[in-house]
């Protein structure tokens, strides 16, 4: 099984349609938050971020954790949803709710990880919205032997503390953000002490910890070396798409920041296999809808360069929906980029409507999906329903980014109502 | 033939002041510089690093009149002058700037944004740049992908310049010899390389990996800012030193 894991990741900016705008520092900026990534990022993942190589290779070391974590995640195909729906569309999905963590993250956190390791950093940190990529994140220290510090959106923190004992029994230390950890926690906890938290507070949160330690700041999604890394699980499945024969046409995922979405839907753009690729969100955050194509701070503090992306703004503190990953204001670079240009589509879809998707994909499939992959479902059963009405034999695949055991506390909510 | 390695000289217009940036210039040309990359003060210098953007900041205070100081550089160096500036300052009269900064003695120009930011209309450009007899130099890194690197490398001249990091005078972990190898593959043009290029040892890297020749610009302003004129001059005698050792 390990021979169907690639050995090389892929980067998509040497295959873009137009240059990709580099990261910058702000017109008033009284030091270079660029030469300032020196002391937060990895060195080699840093170098990664800014590589024009098409391929990247995978440690040999990566790759065996990487089938220790369960990889190559299983590509399945959703037959008794197609019957349910009564399409003529075959509908698959790369299942990374397979992994240990239970979710796409652990694609990036154990190269990352293993790259701080390598250049003998004691501690990583990160922030976690939904919870999956500080479970990623505390396992992949876990696996390196170092240690971990998660800051959590307080929100989620609260909501799901089942993910709160995973990522302890990981070992990692978990702080609910805003805390009182740091400068930036403080100050938005004297603002408002009711502060639910928010993606950007977390990370702005983390990277001041990592600077004031000299620790190491491990990133979860938007910056081109997660994608990167993220790529392994669209070529997997081009590999098993191969093995059985298909070809798809519409490939789908979620978006948060965007790496899930682009590392199953990148290897295919670049490959020009699909016809179709669409990132969906939330229409509760409408990030597409509202979002705006300009330069911004990925964190809320501004510690960051700026990155031109589809962004609501750094200091927007979206709804506290449960999707607590899709929670984000921007989105990657790359990815704004081809949404600009219409080389990838967005839709929107409502807690509701995903609800009722993950319902009737758990009932048909048995799988529970995190509330977050529901939003690819929601797309999927969409396309599929149009391809029954124009009686077309369509071949969708979306990415179901993980799995929804530790997220038990929105369904039990969402049934109530 | 082995052709010389090109030393790209770069300094803002009228950096640190007249005199200084005359005899850097003058004593520059007679210490081996080949080309002369002269900075035009835009309103954001968004690419740049604070290097850079301080040394702007300090001219735009001190002149009104930069096509005037082209027309002094002239005067004292016949190498090649390539005036940088960003497109999004001056598209809304090109034309004359472009006909200015030719009357007062440039060669060609540098737009660091105009892939970046223009990408549905940078060939106009390149066109109205030729019309008023100017050469462009044109500016990739690696965030421009392969097929617009290979569409526009033959309208650059006198090189195509290679910028290896974001921005200018900042060092980042880079390969340059891996991301000079697949450019290598996708140009048969002269490649000068720039952009925080870090010390001799990482330019000797650039060399050995294929680069025509090298860019400099921050480390002269930190020479200007650290200890003036003769040690902005040592800069270039030390990069010259390199570059014909190769």
């Amino acid at each position: 099984m390990i021979d169907l894991i690639p050995r090389y990741w892929y980067n998509i900016v040497p295959d873009l349609n137009r240059p990709l705008p580099p990261p910058l520092d702000p017109e008033d900026s009284d030091f270079s938050r660029i030469e300032l990534l020196n002391r937060i990022i990895p060195k080699e993942v840093l170098r990664q971020q800014f590589t024009a190589e098409r391929y990247v290779k995978i440690p040999d070391e990566v790759i065996e954790l990487y089938s220790l974590a369960g990889r190559p995640t299983p590509l399945m195909r959703a037959k008794r949803l197609e019957e349910l729906l009564d399409t003529p569309a075959k509908i698959y999905f790369k299942y990374e709710g397979a992994t240990h963590s239970g979710s796409h993250k652990i694609n990036t956190a154990i190269p990352q990880a293993y790259f701080a390791r390598e250049e003998g950093v004691e501690r990583v940190v990160t922030e976690t919205g939904a919870g999956q990529w500080g479970t990623a994140v505390a396992l992949s220290a876990a696996l390196m032997k170092i240690k971990s510090t998660i800051f959590m959106v307080r929100v989620s923190y609260e909501q799901k503390p089942g993910r709160k004992t995973v990522m302890k029994l990981y070992g990692a230390e978990v702080y609910p953000s805003p805390s009182e950890i740091t400068e930036y926690g403080k100050n938005e906890l004297a603002k408002n002490s009711a502060n639910p938290g928010s993606l950007g507070i977390a990370m702005s949160e983390a990277i001041e910890y990592v600077i004031k330690n000299d620790y190491r700041y491990l990133i979860g999604s938007v910056l081109e070396v997660v994608l990167l890394h993220q790529s392994i699980i669209g070529l997997e499945a081009i590999k098993q798409f191969e093995f059985i024969g298909e070809e798809p046409e519409v490939l789908i995922g979620c978006v948060g920041g965007g790496s899930n979405f682009a590392g199953f839907a990148y290897p295919f753009i670049g490959s020009k296999i699909g016809s179709r690729y669409i990132a969906v969100s939330s229409s509760e955050i409408k990030k597409f809808s509202k979002g705006v194509y300009e330069y911004d701070f990925p964190d809320s503090a501004g510690l960051l360069p700026m990155l031109k992306m589809i962004t609501l703004g750094k200091d927007y503190v979206p709804p506290p929906i449960y999707s607590g990953g899709l929670r984000y204001h921007g989105l990657a670079p790359t990815l704004s980029l081809m949404i600009k240009d219409k080389i990838i589509e967005w839709m929107e879809f409502s807690e509701k409507e995903t609800y009722s998707a993950a319902k009737l994909f758990a009932n048909a499939q048995g799988i529970i999906p995190a509330p977050e992959s529901a939003h690819a479902i929601s797309a999927a059963i969409k396309i599929a329903k149009e391809a029954k009405e124009k009686n077309e034999k369509k071949i969708i695949a979306f990415n179901l980014s993980g799995h929804g055991l530790l997220d038990l506390s929105y369904y039990q909510k969402m049934e109530a109502k | 033939m082995i052709m010389k390695k090109l030393l790209v000289s770069y300094i803002t217009l009228g950096y640190p002041n007249e005199n200084d940036y005359l005899k850097f210039v003058k004593d520059a040309d007679d210490l081996g510089t080949d080309i002369f990359e002269l900075g035009y003060p835009p309103n954001f210098a968004k690419y740049d690093g604070p290097l850079i953007r301080r040394s702007y900041l300090k001219v735009k205070s001190m002149y009104k009149n930069f096509s005037e100081l082209i027309s002094r550089t002239r005067k004292i160096t016949r190498k090649k002058i390539i005036v940088l500036t960003y497109l999004e300052n001056i598209q809304n009269n090109l034309d004359e700037f472009l006909g200015t900064i030719k009357s007062s003695g440039a060669d060609g120009v540098l737009l660091p944004d105009l892939l970046i930011d223009f990408p549905e209309n940078y060939f106009k450009y390149l066109n109205r740049i030729s019309e008023k007899g100017l050469d462009t130099v044109i500016f990739v890194s690696p965030f421009v992908p392969d097929k617009i690197i290979s569409d526009v490398y033959k309208f650059s001249s006198p090189f195509l310049y290679y910028g290896v990091r974001p921005t200018t005078g900042i060092v980042t972990p880079v390969n340059i010899s891996s991301l000079l190898k697949r450019l290598k593959n996708l140009t048969d043009s002269r490649v000068v390389v720039g952009f925080g290029l870090k010390g001799l040892e990482e330019i000797k890297e650039a060399l050995s990996a294929g680069a025509d020749g090298i860019a400099i610009g921050s480390a002269y302003v930190e020479a200007f800012e650290n200890n003036g004129l003769s040690s902005a001059l040592d800069v270039v005698k030390r990069v010259r030193c390199i570059l014909d050792d190769f």
